[in-house]
């Protein structure tokens, strides 16, 4: 926890992905799902109840045939800057915003299940445990000791692997940093990303490749008409790409059940 | 009423039993998650120091380089390895999870050992003329292939199967791919490698389906389902009108006629001057790499043709091996034997490799033939030998993994040992050398030896990033670092000849009513066993199709009677496998769309067509 006594540089944690070099390949969903214990899938959970914090979407530019072209998205929370909405409907005060490094904290210990949050995240990036988590026997040896697991009944969702940022915190701090600076690290998914499509990094240090790329032409945010300020930017030269960032399409109607 | 002390006592006691009959206090002991993190029935993860190892992935014959975080020496998350010439720190979605395989409740723990040993023993025993021992080695080149060998060498008519080894790519020297549906970006050849080397290539990917690959391609030509063969026999057409090739199969020019760029055209869909462009592009923007589905003669005589052998397709040398190991009995085609002469079958599947139809084995096998497979779980040839005897699976033991299709260079890398395997499971390497009385326990380190001694190559050190020159390193370090998950990478050899390029025979045309449906595979093949988490990818986001699923269009599902989650059975000339149906329009009509899981596989290889009936 920051000391709030103390003058701190704040950070701004932000993502920048290129979509035209994501090729759907779901590692960083995996890689998300393991660092975070993530439990596997309950017989009955499907995409909508499903748990994955990050979540590779596949859509297209509608056209058939010779016409038609896909891209694959990956979206997880936004880590949205301003007003977040899941943070403002939170009757238990199990959501919050780190001011000291923009990422929209989510306690599931205060979670009282109400699913407000679901409702309220215009991005559909917040996941609901329907069932208690269960692993098969001994995998429980392959859990990642610096997250602990979430129960039935609570919200949970991205935090940009928070248990990282402490590791990286106290490597910073037993290296003798001062704990005012914004510490640098990976979370899973852009570590595990095999073409490097997820860019990680402080949005506020103007000289980084993330906030560079974050500044770039071709960059985009989701809905960004409902001036949320999320911290991911994607990137993509396809301008149809771009476009339905905005203004996604209403369903078709179609009897397609993937991406 | 008076206040006494024992009215006093009987209101607290009355009180105290009281709450305990309402929710207050329970919710309490709930609530009590608030401080202390312990849900009740929710598993504790480990504490325990935290170290860092090194290995390579052994799921897939991309070996791709691992480090593994460990809490008290168990992996707890895997990543890549960025600075590994090979890999370039790429893991797939399989590769990430692989540290749960131990833990999978489908893998075997135990099995009839003792008992298959006695049938093998009792069958060798009892050949008759020229019946044969044969061990079928779906991952060959390994130090176990070697084992294999040699112990066929040594017993009566023993042979050594395994597929036809591909021809080595130089994806990095190819100016352009020409991709007749190969999944370049989809679980082909080394993921990173080929991320690697995107950049430096234009991809033409030619595919019914927007697979991943069609996705990522600078142009994705969406032809006709089955079209692949007029698509190629239309260009080669083009190219042969100026200049001759020798090496191509018989009946190649009567297959050419058959297919003028008009009748391509008609055929594929794309248009007679778009593969005329096609065409001269392939002539013009060269080194051209053309890849079809593995062993496609069409993909091979376009290589032919735009004289891919010694620049995109090239001989690699083997990794050295000890002198005595050359006796060895030689490298068979399944197709080779005649039919009902193997009388002891013994199927090493512990490795994920090709996978060839059970019909093709089945009718090489003699009457009371005994059948042996290595394998992780039963779902493979499991379902058809007498004896299924469960191996390590990934990470638990120590083997060896051959170079990938896409490396020029042979390399020698050792799969991750991270965790120790059950009592149960068998190494079939030292199963076949014991029949044969070998000793062949420390094959990997005399192997290893052969290799140091030879100079050449060099040595990946994932802990330091640095490669240094075999020769350089002394002879214990060398297997030590091997260990470590040390790669060795042969030297490439700057005289070695273009390999001869093998164009298979023409398929005959496989048109039928019978099976309406063109197969178009669009999944990676999975390994025989994948992390339960990979269920974000299938169940949980419907992102891809789960091994041993199909779609299908929504007329072509309404034909057949199926909806989405219908059980049925997919068909082939090959035999049919239990599959889950999804309904999905991005399927073209005509085509199901199959996820290549270990049953699929099998059906799959050597047959295009397919029907699909509710089962």
């Amino acid at each position: 926890m920051t000391n709030p006594n103390k003058p701190v540089k704040a950070a701004r944690y932000g993502m920048a992905i290129d979509i035209d070099r994501c090729t759907g390949c779901g590692a960083c969903m995996v890689a998300c799902a393991v660092e975070n214990n993530v439990p596997p899938a309950h017989a009955g959970a499907n995409d909508r109840k499903g748990i994955t914090w990050i979540r590779v979407y596949k859509v297209d530019n509608g056209g058939d045939g010779d016409g038609r072209r896909s891209a694959f998205v990956p979206v997880l929370c936004q880590q949205c800057g301003n007003e977040t909405p899941c943070v403002h409907v939170c009757p238990q005060q199990a959501v919050d915003v780190d001011p000291a490094t923009g990422i929209v904290g989510q306690m599931p210990e205060r979670c009282l299940g109400c699913r407000y949050c679901m409702a309220a995240c215009p991005y559909h990036a917040r996941y609901f445990n329907w069932w208690d988590p269960a692993w098969p026997a001994g995998m429980e040896k392959t859990f990642n000791p610096d997250v602990a697991p979430r129960m039935r009944g609570v919200v949970e969702k991205c935090n940009f692997c928070h248990g990282r940022w402490h590791a990286a915190r106290q490597q910073a701090t037993a290296e003798g940093k001062p704990d005012t600076e914004p510490v640098a690290y990976l979370p899973a998914c852009a570590e595990a990303c095999p073409t490097q499509a997820i860019s990680f990094g402080d949005l506020n240090d103007e000289a980084g490749v993330t906030a560079a790329a974050a500044r770039g032409r071709d960059s985009f945010r989701l809905l960004e008409k409902l001036d949320t300020d999320p911290k991911i930017h994607y990137i993509s030269k396809r301008e149809w790409v771009r476009r339905i960032a905005d203004a996604p399409r209403p369903g078709d109607g179609k009897e397609s059940r993937r991406g | 009423m008076t206040t006494t002390r024992r009215n006093l006592f009987k209101l607290t006691g009355g009180a105290a039993v009281g709450a305990m009959l309402t929710p207050a206090p329970w919710r309490l002991i709930t609530d009590s998650a608030l401080w202390s993190e312990n849900w009740p029935g929710i598993p504790r993860p480990r504490r325990g120091e935290v170290t860092f190892q090194f290995g390579n992935c052994s799921l897939c014959p991309a070996g791709c380089a691992v480090r593994a975080r460990c809490v008290a020496n168990q992996p707890v998350s895997l990543a890549g390895v960025a600075a590994h010439p090979l890999s370039h720190g790429a893991l797939c979605a399989f590769g990430i999870a692989g540290h749960h395989l131990p833990y999978h409740p489908g893998r075997l723990k135990s099995g009839p050992a003792a008992e298959a040993n006695q049938a093998v023993r009792a069958a060798l025993g009892q050949l008759r003329g020229a019946e044969r021992c044969a061990v079928l080695d779906l991952r060959p080149g390994r130090t176990a292939s070697w084992t294999y060998r040699r112990a066929m060498a040594a017993i009566r008519n023993g042979v050594y199967l395994a597929p036809a080894a591909p021809i080595a790519i130089n994806l990095a020297a190819a100016k352009t791919v020409f991709s007749l549906g190969a999944p370049l970006f989809d679980g082909w050849g080394t993921p990173g490698n080929v991320i690697a080397a995107r950049d430096h290539f234009r991809l033409i990917q030619a595919e019914p389906v927007e697979s991943r690959t069609a996705i990522m391609a600078d142009l994705w030509l969406p032809i006709r389902p089955g079209s692949e063969e007029a698509l190629a026999l239309g260009i080669a057409n083009l190219l042969l009108k100026e200049k001759k090739i020798a090496g191509l199969p018989a009946g190649f020019a009567d297959r050419l006629r058959e297919f003028p760029p008009t009748m391509a055209a008609m055929h594929s869909g794309i248009g007679e001057q778009q593969i005329a462009a096609l065409a001269r592009e392939l002539q013009d923007n060269g080194p051209v790499l053309v890849l079809g589905e593995n062993g496609s003669p069409y993909a091979a005589a376009l290589n032919l043709i735009l004289g891919a052998p010694g620049r995109t397709l090239v001989l690699r040398r083997e990794a050295p091996v000890p002198d005595d190991w050359k006796k060895a009995a030689p490298v068979a085609d399944l197709a080779s034997v005649p039919d009902g002469s193997i009388r002891v079958l013994l199927i090493d599947e512990s490795a994920t490799g090709e996978a060839l139809p059970w019909s093709a084995i089945q009718s090489k096998l003699a009457e009371k033939a005994v059948v042996v497979t290595f394998a992780w779980s039963k779902e493979g040839y499991g379902r058809q030998a007498a004896f299924t005897l469960p191996t390590a699976v990934y990470p638990e033991s120590l083997d060896d993994i051959p170079p990938a299709v896409d490396s020029p260079a042979a390399a020698f890398r050792l799969s991750a040992a991270w965790v120790a395997p059950p009592d149960g499971v068998v190494n079939p390497a030292d199963f076949v050398a014991g029949l044969a009385g070998l000793a062949a326990k420390d094959a990997l380190q005399e192997r290893a030896a052969a290799i140091r001694k030879s100079g050449r190559g060099s040595l990946f050190v994932p802990s330091s990033a640095t490669s240094t020159p075999a020769r350089d390193v002394k002879p214990d370090d060398f297997w030590k670092m091997l260990q470590a998950g040390a790669t060795w990478i042969d030297d490439l050899d700057a005289n070695a000849p273009a390999p001869k390029l093998d164009v298979p025979a023409l398929p005959a045309g496989t048109a039928s009513s019978a099976f309406p449906l063109v197969v178009v595979v669009t999944e990676p093949d999975t390994p025989a066993l994948v992390s339960p988490l990979l269920s974000k990818v299938y169940q949980e986001s419907n992102l891809r199709l789960a091994p041993e699923s199909v779609a299908l269009h929504p007329s072509d599902a309404r034909a057949c009677g199926l909806e989405t989650g219908s059980r049925a059975r997919l068909e082939t000339d090959c035999g049919s496998v239990a599959v889950n149906v999804t309904v999905d329009s991005d399927v073209p009509p005509g085509v199901v769309q199959v996820a290549g899981g270990p049953g699929i596989r099998k059906i799959c290889g050597a047959s295009s067509r397919a029907r699909v009936v509710r089962s």
